[in-house]
Order: C-alpha cells, then sequence, then structure tokens
C-alpha cells in the first residue's frame, strides 16, 4: 500500500511542479470547444429546429459538446501521463523502483492512480469554463461526475501503459497516441453523435470505452429525461450492443473491467522487466 | 566468518551464447569483494541474477539466507545498488529522493526522517538537501545515491562501477566515504570497477573471463602468486638488451611491450645491483616496483581491462 502511495505522490509532485505541461494540456480542449462550439452549434441547433420544430426548442449543443470535451481531456492526460514509465526508464529511475520490493503490481496501481488523478484534475480545471460558454449544470451534476472522471481516466491510463510497456522512445510514443487517440476521440460521440454509423466503424464505436465513457458523462451532466425523445435519439444518447439499449450501470461496468483488465497486463509488463 | 552471498553452479545462457558457465563463490559477512573482468566476461549478468533482475538458467543463490529464484522481496529489502549510470529523480529534492526510497522499502514512518539525516551526514551533503538534484554536480550525485542505497540498511551493498566519469579528485573523495562506511558500519561490499588501484581497497577480488571466475583471493596473495618484482627499462638498444638479458641472466619472465622490457624478478633487490653492472647497453629509463592487480590481471587474462 505504501508503494503505491509513493509511486502516486511522485507523479502528482511533478505533476505540478511541470507548469508547461499544466497550462500546455488545456489549449487543445479549448481549440475543440472553439470548432465545435462555436462553429458548429449554429449549425446543429438549426437542423435540430428544421427537423423537430417546436420540441427542439432550448437544445444546446454545447451543453452535449461539453461533457465530451472533457472526457477528451481526460484521455489525452492519462495517456501521456502513462509516458512517464517510459520516462523513467530511459532516465534510470524505473530500475531504483524495480529493484526494490515493491510489488509489481502496486507500480502498476500506483502509475494508474497517478495517471488518473492528473487527468480528473486537468478535467475538473475545465469547469471553469462553464459560465463563460453560457452553459449552466447544476453543482450536484457536477460533483457527482468527479468519481466518474476518476474511474475513467484509469481505464483510459490503461491503455497508456500498455503502449508505454512496449515502445521505447517517447517520441515513439506520442506517434502511436497519435494515431489512436484521434480516432477513439472522433469514435467516441464526444463531438457528433455516432448513432448512425456504417456496420465496420459502428463495431469500433462499441468498443471504444470513451463511448461508453462519454454517453456516462452526459447522462450525469445533463438533465437528459426532460429533453424530448427525439432530441434524445438524434444526439445518440441510447446506445445499442446487440440490440439491447444499455444502462448506465453496464457502462459503469464495463470500463472498471477494462481498468482491470488493462492493470493486470501492465503488471505482467513490469514483471517482465528487468531494469 | 558467515558467508552472506553463496553462489552454486551458476549458469545463464542466451540463445546459443554461455554468458555465465556454471560459477561458485561467496562473500563473506562485512568484507569488499572485488569483482573484475574485462568488458563481456559476464560481470554484469552474474551481478543481474544475484540482484534478482535476471532468471538464471541454472544453479543457485543464497543471500542473506534467502533464495534470490524464490524470496525475491526479501533479497530485493536485503540488498543496495548503487547503478553505473544515474538513477535519481532530477525533479525532486534529494530528501524527496531519499523519502521515496524509504517508502519503496518500507522504513517505518517515525524512523525516516532520522535515517534520512542520518546518511546524508555520511556523504556530507545535509545542507543541499533542499535542492533539486538537476542542479547537483556528477559527484554529489554519485554521493547522494550511495546515501540512498544505505537507507535501508541493506545487508550487502553493490557498488556498480561507482566511479565512472568522475574527476580523479573526487574519486579519491568518494572512496573515502565508502571505506568511512565499511568502518562503521559494518556492511558488504560487492564492487565491480574498471580501475585496478580501486579495487585495491577490496580485502578479496575474484576475476571473471569468459563466463568463469578464473582466480579468487586477498589481493596480496594473488600478487604474491604471481612472484617477485617487476622492473621495466627502456635502453638505447632494446633488441641487443634483450639478447644479453636472456643470455646472462636469472630472470623469472621477460616480455617487451612498445619501447619497454618488462622482467620479473624473485627478488629485485639481490637481483638489480648485478644487474646494473653487467647489462652492457647503457639503459635510458629503469622502474623498480611490486606487482599491482594489473599485473595480476594480465596475467590471468592475458590482456589488459580495459582492451
Amino acid at each position: 500500500m505504501e508503494g503505491i502511495l509513493a509511486i502516486w505522490q511522485r507523479d502528482l509532485t511533478k505533476f505540478f511542479r511541470d507548469r508547461a505541461r499544466l497550462f500546455g494540456s488545456f489549449s487543445m480542449p479549448i481549440l475543440f470547444l472553439l470548432i465545435f462550439g462555436g462553429g458548429l452549434s449554429g449549425t446543429m441547433e438549426t437542423m435540430m429546429s428544421g427537423g423537430f420544430g417546436e420540441e427542439s426548442s432550448g437544445f444546446n449543443y454545447v451543453e452535449f459538446v461539453f461533457p465530451g470535451i472533457v472526457a477528451m481531456t481526460l484521455l489525452m492526460t492519462a495517456i501521456f501521463s502513462a509516458m512517464s514509465v517510459i520516462e523513467d526508464k530511459n532516465y534510470g529511475y524505473m530500475k531504483e523502483i524495480l529493484v526494490s520490493p515493491i510489488s509489481r503490481v502496486s507500480i502498476a496501481v500506483g502509475k494508474m492512480l497517478g495517471a488518473a488523478t492528473v487527468s480528473t484534475i486537468q478535467g475538473v480545471i475545465l469547469f471553469l469554463l462553464i459560465p463563460f460558454l453560457g452553459l449552466s449544470y447544476s453543482i450536484i451534476s457536477l460533483i457527482q461526475v468527479i468519481p466518474f472522471m476518476f474511474l475513467l481516466g484509469a481505464a483510459l491510463s490503461g491503455v497508456g501503459l500498455l503502449f508505454a510497456s512496449m515502445i521505447k522512445s517517447t517520441q515513439g510514443f506520442q506517434l502511436i497516441v497519435q494515431i489512436i487517440v484521434m480516432p477513439m476521440i472522433f469514435l467516441s460521440g464526444a463531438l457528433f453523435p455516432v448513432s448512425n454509423m456504417p456496420g465496420w466503424l459502428d463495431v469500433i464505436v462499441k468498443l471504444n470505452p470513451v463511448t461508453y465513457g462519454v454517453d456516462v458523462m452526459k447522462k450525469i451532466m445533463i438533465d437528459v429525461d426532460s429533453l424530448p425523445q427525439t432530441v434524445q435519439e438524434t444526439m445518440g444518447l441510447h446506445i445499442t450492443v446487440f440490440g439491447r439499449t444499455v444502462s448506465v450501470f453496464e457502462e459503469i461496468l464495463f470500463i472498471l473491467a477494462f481498468a482491470v483488465i488493462f492493470v493486470a497486463i501492465a503488471t505482467i509488463s513490469f514483471k517482465r522487466a528487468h531494469a | 566468518m558467515n558467508s552472506i552471498i553463496t553462489v552454486k553452479g551458476l549458469t545463464k545462457t542466451y540463445k546459443k551464447v554461455d554468458a555465465v558457465k556454471g560459477i561458485n563463490f561467496d562473500v563473506k559477512e562485512g568484507e569488499i569483494f572485488g569483482f573484475l573482468g574485462p568488458n563481456g566476461a559476464g560481470k554484469s549478468t552474474t551481478i543481474n541474477m544475484i540482484c534478482t533482475m535476471l532468471k538464471p538458467t541454472s544453479g543457485e543463490i543464497i543471500i542473506n539466507n534467502y533464495d534470490a529464484k524464490k524470496q525475491k522481496d526479501e533479497v530485493r529489502a536485503s540488498i543496495g545498488i548503487i547503478f553505473q549510470e544515474n538513477t535519481l529523480d532530477g525533479k525532486l529534492t534529494a530528501n524527496e529522493n531519499l523519502k521515496l526510497h524509504c517508502r519503496f522499502y518500507n522504513v517505518p514512518k517515525n524512523k525516516r526522517e532520522k535515517r534520512i539525516q542520518e546518511v546524508l551526514e555520511i556523504v556530507d551533503l545535509v545542507d543541499e538537501q533542499n535542492q533539486r538534484v538537476e542542479e547537483y554536480s556528477g559527484g554529489m550525485k554519485r554521493r547522494l545515491e550511495i546515501a540512498r542505497g544505505l537507507l535501508h540498511y541493506p545487508k550487502v551493498l553493490f557498488l556498480d562501477e561507482p566511479t565512472v566519469g568522475l574527476d580523479p579528485n573526487t574519486r579519491a573523495h568518494l572512496w573515502e566515504y565508502i571505506l568511512k562506511l565499511k568502518e562503521k558500519e559494518g556492511i558488504t561490499m560487492f564492487l565491480t570497477t574498471h580501475y585496478l588501484d580501486e579495487a585495491e581497497i577490496s580485502d578479496r577480488v575474484a576475476i571473471m573471463d569468459q563466463g568463469e571466475i578464473i582466480a579468487i583471493d586477498s589481493p596480496a596473495s594473488l600478487k604474491d602468486q604471481l612472484g617477485g618484482d617487476i622492473i621495466e627499462l627502456s635502453t638505447e638498444d632494446n633488441e641487443a638488451a634483450l639478447r644479453e638479458i636472456e643470455d646472462k641472466m636469472e630472470t623469472v619472465e621477460v616480455k617487451v611491450e612498445d619501447d619497454t622490457i618488462h622482467l620479473k624478478v624473485e627478488s629485485s633487490d639481490a637481483f638489480i645491483s648485478s644487474f646494473i653492472k653487467t647489462l652492457e647497453i647503457p639503459i635510458t629509463k629503469l622502474n623498480i616496483r611490486k606487482p599491482t592487480l594489473n599485473d595480476v590481471f594480465l596475467a590471468f587474462t592475458g590482456r589488459k581491462i580495459k582492451e
């Protein structure tokens, strides 16, 4: 336990010391908010009122995109935080960890919790933009969504840990991440509905953990039930797997299982590693 | 004295290469054990297996009564390792680096700060402990790593090329610290180094070559085994001098390297006066010395250590 805490705390301390990283990682979500929020919202809202008329009045597209952008930030921060494993290998610190009596599963869990904490902090800082975007989420829903953000961050950092265990250089890692992260964002419903995808793309959407993460976040943050049925369907708020609509509980379970599987893989990779 | 490390029939085979070929040795409690050998001799492979970082192909390793293959965590808790390369976290302060180490090794919370100050004092870094390690000089980093290796009171401290890349002055200081440590704490030290003069402080040395241990003894008796003293000289005509020496004199061994003649004789005191009288060719340079570990190494492996 002490080992997990030590590894977790080290990554946090280093995160707060690295101010460039802290601020630099906000450029992307803000850019996306400007493009998708400012640029696309007019179009989306016109389409909605054109299609459904009165029923969809009061529909605010930015309200839907914002949870998606937060999830995107979680994904990027969680995966990039896992890069610390590669840095530790290159700067030799991983040796110090590996020759100590800490159990290998503690190393994996410590790294995962570190990345989850860092990404949750980054996500929560984005909440500061809410008033400037003219949005209003209830305080309670914002507080409720934070534990889930932590879980999602942990699961997604698992993906990063997997890559970090296979790749030796940080440059290589960044390249792979670009190739993986972008599709994970675009095929998750974070920025636009993905309910009407062609078959093969639909498979990717349904396997993508971000899909469920974004969906849960929207359902916690937005008062979905008060929206007209047509709007709910158009915005892809009912994800179906094998013709069955999945519940929030099942989605959370899927993400939890995802996190456990990836921490197990990471443990094996630390067991194999000899400094 | 009890053995703190016992190695029996240890082998490591990579696909086709036998890196370590069934070696046996033991390290006694409280001694400084020098582990020497040219590059590629199998030293690092052996140390990695002893430190539980590499799985042996076969053989047995016992450290502090624990089996390095089965009781990895107990072995890891019993040893401290100073690696060849820097393994500190530069973004953290020295104190923070040491605190982390305490937590990795389960040093009880109420003893941490006291031990940290204690080891910092040994290596003279008390005043610099709140600086980030990236601001440290090479020598300071090395000292901090030694301090860190001691924090959990290991039974054996492994020092893998501890002075590599340091200037001579810092090197000398570092050995002072290491010797001080041996005197004060009585820790067993397992040392590898390229600088054979530094290995002289060892109580015993093992020489490894091509996966085998070819000699193991105290530096003094290894040098005694070579027998006699060494005379190095240059003359105006080395070839003629060589002929003369081989004709007229009783030497153990004669060798020519570059433009120096190396003579090994049983006793230089008895030999030298008659030698100088007898030799007709004028001598330009003369040096008489006792054998060093370098000579031992050369005699056993047929090579100098840094080839």
